[in-house]
């Protein structure tokens, strides 16, 4: 008898269980379309060389800033994104590749919700663009 | 004639500053050097570095205990007589910082500015960075440990420090600083003031990795002297590992010297790294910054 009930309680708690792993842990939304001002839509990179100097600067700056929740190639598996509520986006897609190089400027610097401004913190055009570069250079 | 040459003199300012003009238009802007340094703080010293203006640093630095008991205190990690500075530095404009921290040893008060007169520049217009630093500190022990005559300006010490430094190669920025040190009260064996030099540089490794050294120097001066004959303080020679993000900044080190406060450590230093474990100490430092 006390053999039986221990039986049918394991079975229950193994059913508990398998029923449990068919529910998510809560996922990250995705994001909302972004607004971008227009005046960012046309902007266009005014480097046309990738020097060696600015593909450092890109690397470093991505290490410092970025990395932390774009993860290190970019697909958004940083040790900072699982906190995040949105999903902070694989940057190795052609999805992401496709869009402007303005619309990823103001993405990146003006940012909004979770992606901070980092206008301040990435002060230097220079900069700024070194960063563009590097992240395209992310695409598979 | 008089007014001739008045005329004259009007007229060769007017040229003058119609030339100034037009050379600013074709001159090329030379921009300062990017990041010489991760942070403002280099173990025991500053750098060149100042946060972007209306930026809110706190700076947390520790001193652990010797490393000659090895592992009965995991090399000074858990000894006693650590030492401990808390401190916030603002920065009002983008080359003026100024800073409060209270440290442990002596519960020393001490109220700083940082001014970066000059930023080293790309084209190398300007071959080098100069940064000032001075403060001043209030020693905050009870009133007995100041003797029988206490007034309270035998509790105040000041600091004032004279910082070049170059960036050389992408990896490799170096300075070189003097400084002067002044206590108004010390024991009678002791000097109020001392001249300090000192060396310090960053290697920088990988984008977010550095080894810092620093080899700060009190000098043996016996013409500013009140003493016949005396010791100067010890050098204090430390190395660091340090790593930093956007917004910290982290730095792990060994050193010699243990008053985190530097105008202790060029007058009292008595830690001499010739001695080995016994006389050097891990310690690190962990900066945030907060941007308004």
């Amino acid at each position: 008898m006390k053999k039986n009930r221990i039986l049918s309680l394991t079975v229950i708690m193994a059913g508990m269980f398998m029923m449990l792993s068919f529910i998510n842990p809560q996922e990250q939304t995705q994001h909302a379309p972004w607004d971008i001002p227009q005046e960012y839509l046309d902007k266009t990179n005014p480097y046309d060389e990738y020097s060696s100097d600015m593909k450092r600067m890109g690397k470093m700056l991505w290490s410092k800033h970025c990395k932390s929740c774009h993860g290190n190639k970019g697909e958004g598996d940083g040790p900072k994104a699982r906190q995040l509520e949105t999903f902070p986006g694989d940057f190795t897609t052609e999805a992401f590749q496709n869009q402007t190089d303005g619309a990823m400027y103001y993405k990146s610097f003006v940012g909004r919700d979770e992606m901070p401004n980092y206008e301040k913190k990435i002060a230097d055009e220079e900069e700024r663009w070194a960063l563009i570069y590097y992240m395209r250079d992310l695409k598979k | 004639m008089k007014k001739h040459i008045t005329i004259l003199l009007i007229l060769a300012m007017i040229s003058s500053t119609l030339f100034a003009q037009n050379e600013t238009e074709t001159k090329e802007i030379d921009k300062p050097v990017r990041y010489v340094f991760a942070s403002g703080q280099l173990i025991d010293n500053q750098t060149s570095e100042i946060a972007a203006k209306n930026t809110l640093e706190w700076v947390i630095e520790h001193r652990f205990g010797t490393m000659d008991n090895g592992t009965t205190d995991l090399f000074g990690f858990y000894a006693p007589g650590a030492n401990i500075r808390n401190g916030f530095n603002y920065s009002i404009l983008d080359n003026l910082q100024v800073g409060y921290g209270l440290t442990l040893k002596n519960m020393y008060s001490d109220f700083n500015v940082k001014y970066v007169a000059l930023k080293q520049t790309r084209k190398n217009t300007i071959p080098v960075f100069v940064t000032i630093y001075a403060n001043m500190a209030i020693d905050g022990r009870n009133e007995d440990a100041f003797g029988t005559d206490y007034k309270f300006s035998n509790r105040m010490s000041y600091f004032s420090q004279l910082i070049v430094g170059r960036k050389f190669t992408h990896w490799l920025s170096m300075q070189a600083h003097t400084s002067f040190t002044h206590f108004n009260a010390v024991d009678q064996d002791m000097n109020h003031d001392v001249i300090g030099v000192g060396f310090n540089g960053r290697v920088n490794f990988s984008p977010q990795s550095s080894i810092l050294f620093q080899y700060d120097i009190p000098l043996k001066i016996q013409s500013i002297s009140e003493q016949r004959e005396f010791d100067a303080a010890k050098p204090n020679l430390g190395i660091a590992y340090e790593v930093s993000t956007s917004t910290h900044t982290f730095q792990i080190y060994v050193t010699s010297a243990n008053g985190i406060l530097p105008q202790d450590n060029y007058l009292y230093n008595s830690f001499d790294f010739t001695n080995g474990a016994s006389d050097l100490m891990f310690g690190f430092t962990i900066t945030r910054l907060w941007g308004f």
